[in-house]
């Protein structure tokens, strides 16, 4: 998988703040013209970072997520779920 | 002939130009970006070659170049909302012709880009270095950020193809080479401290590769930088790749001057090679 539109929709966050204000107002009918899978649908309503970023979500692209607390995402949350993967991807690489 | 009069190596923290808008000028990174910006005014350039890496801005994952050299009379940025002013700046088209035709010549492939802007990793030094945007650029993408990042090795070469090809612009004009970036930085992914979006993983590499600036070893820090070291150091830390592009200039010299900012994984250093 690609996460293209899961990368896309980040960087969309960052330049389009009539995007990014959608996303905070209503996170699912704003995704819902996206060519998102389910699985990733479920997961950015779920701010399951660690998961998107396995399927190839760019995690400098993820931060803007947190950056405007969207899908939940504090920074602490953030950090646990990214942090949760630390030593497998090393030892996958 | 033009002449390569010097080289500068810089982070680009999209937070430094509002960090030192509010600390003034005495703060520890206004002062270092002031020793830089003085080395750079004393060599008098006419144009910056400036290796950098966007950040998913000026391309996207469409179609990412792995080298690319932005041909235009002029640029503008940041383009990516950091929190700084917009300027615009001269694009030396004339060397940057030059330069990708010299450097396909050598088997160094560079996408041609003709209508962009450009983010903070290019903003952020010429904010501090010349804040006139009175010195025209040559900017020279180089990815750092989306793996399979090239090799240390083929940007070290890229930066020889690219010195040699100032050396054979036939302009009366003198080139500064610039490297942007940090050394260890990760973003939003796996090695980030606790309640952070950001942080130094590796900030012992940062002053490995400080050492052999230092000593002018550019063949050991090149054989080290491999993809699998870099990527120890940080998801961002392909950003070595800018200066070890920018190191072709620099031959056997010692920089003039090398400070680091060892917990932030970035140095800013100065060489004078005319």
């Amino acid at each position: 998988m690609s996460a293209f539109a899961v990368n896309k929709l980040c960087r969309d966050a960052l330049h389009d703040v009539a995007f990014r204000e959608a996303l905070k107002r209503d996170p699912a009918a704003a995704m819902a013209p996206l060519p998102l899978t389910d699985d990733e649908r479920k997961a950015l309503l779920a701010g399951d970072v660690a998961w998107l970023y396995q399927q190839g979500a760019h995690p400098y692209l993820l931060s803007y997520l947190l950056r405007w607390q969207l899908f939940g995402l504090t920074a602490p949350v953030f950090s646990e779920r990214m942090r949760a993967l630390a030593g497998k991807e090393d030892a996958a690489s | 002939m033009a002449e390569i009069v010097a080289a500068f190596g810089v982070p680009h923290t999209p937070a430094f130009p509002a960090l030192v808008a509010k600390e003034g000028p005495d703060c520890e990174t206004a002062k270092l970006y002031a020793e830089i910006a003085k080395r750079l005014h004393a060599a008098a350039p006419d144009v910056l070659v400036i290796y950098t890496d966007d950040h998913f801005n000026t391309f996207f994952l469409d179609n990412f170049p792995t080298f690319a050299v932005g041909i235009a009379d002029e640029t503008s940025g940041p383009n990516d909302q950091t929190p700084m002013p917009s300027y615009r700046v001269a694009v030396e088209a004339s060397l940057a012709t030059h330069l990708r035709a010299s450097a396909i010549g050598d088997g160094f492939d560079l996408s041609l880009v003709q209508d962009f802007d450009v983010d903070h990793a290019t903003m952020v030094p010429l904010h501090f270095l010349t804040p006139e945007m009175n010195v025209a650029i040559v900017p020279i993408f180089v990815n750092g950020l989306a793996p399979p990042l090239p090799s240390s090795q083929r940007c070290y070469a890229l930066g020889r193809s690219v010195a040699a090809a100032i050396e054979s612009w036939p302009e009366n004009k003198r080139v500064a080479v610039i490297g942007s970036g940090s050394f260890s930085l990760e973003i939003g992914g796996p090695k980030i401290p606790p309640g952070e979006r950001a942080g130094t993983p590796d900030p012992g590499w940062g002053t490995r590769v400080q050492e052999h600036l230092e000593r002018a070893r550019v063949d050991e820090l090149v054989a080290e930088a491999t993809t699998a070291r870099l990527a120890r150091a940080g998801n961002i830390a392909g950003e070595l790749l800018n200066w070890i592009a920018m190191l072709g200039v620099v031959g056997g010299h010692k920089p003039t001057f090398i400070v680091s900012q060892t917990s932030q994984g970035h140095a800013y250093a100065a060489w004078r090679l005319d």
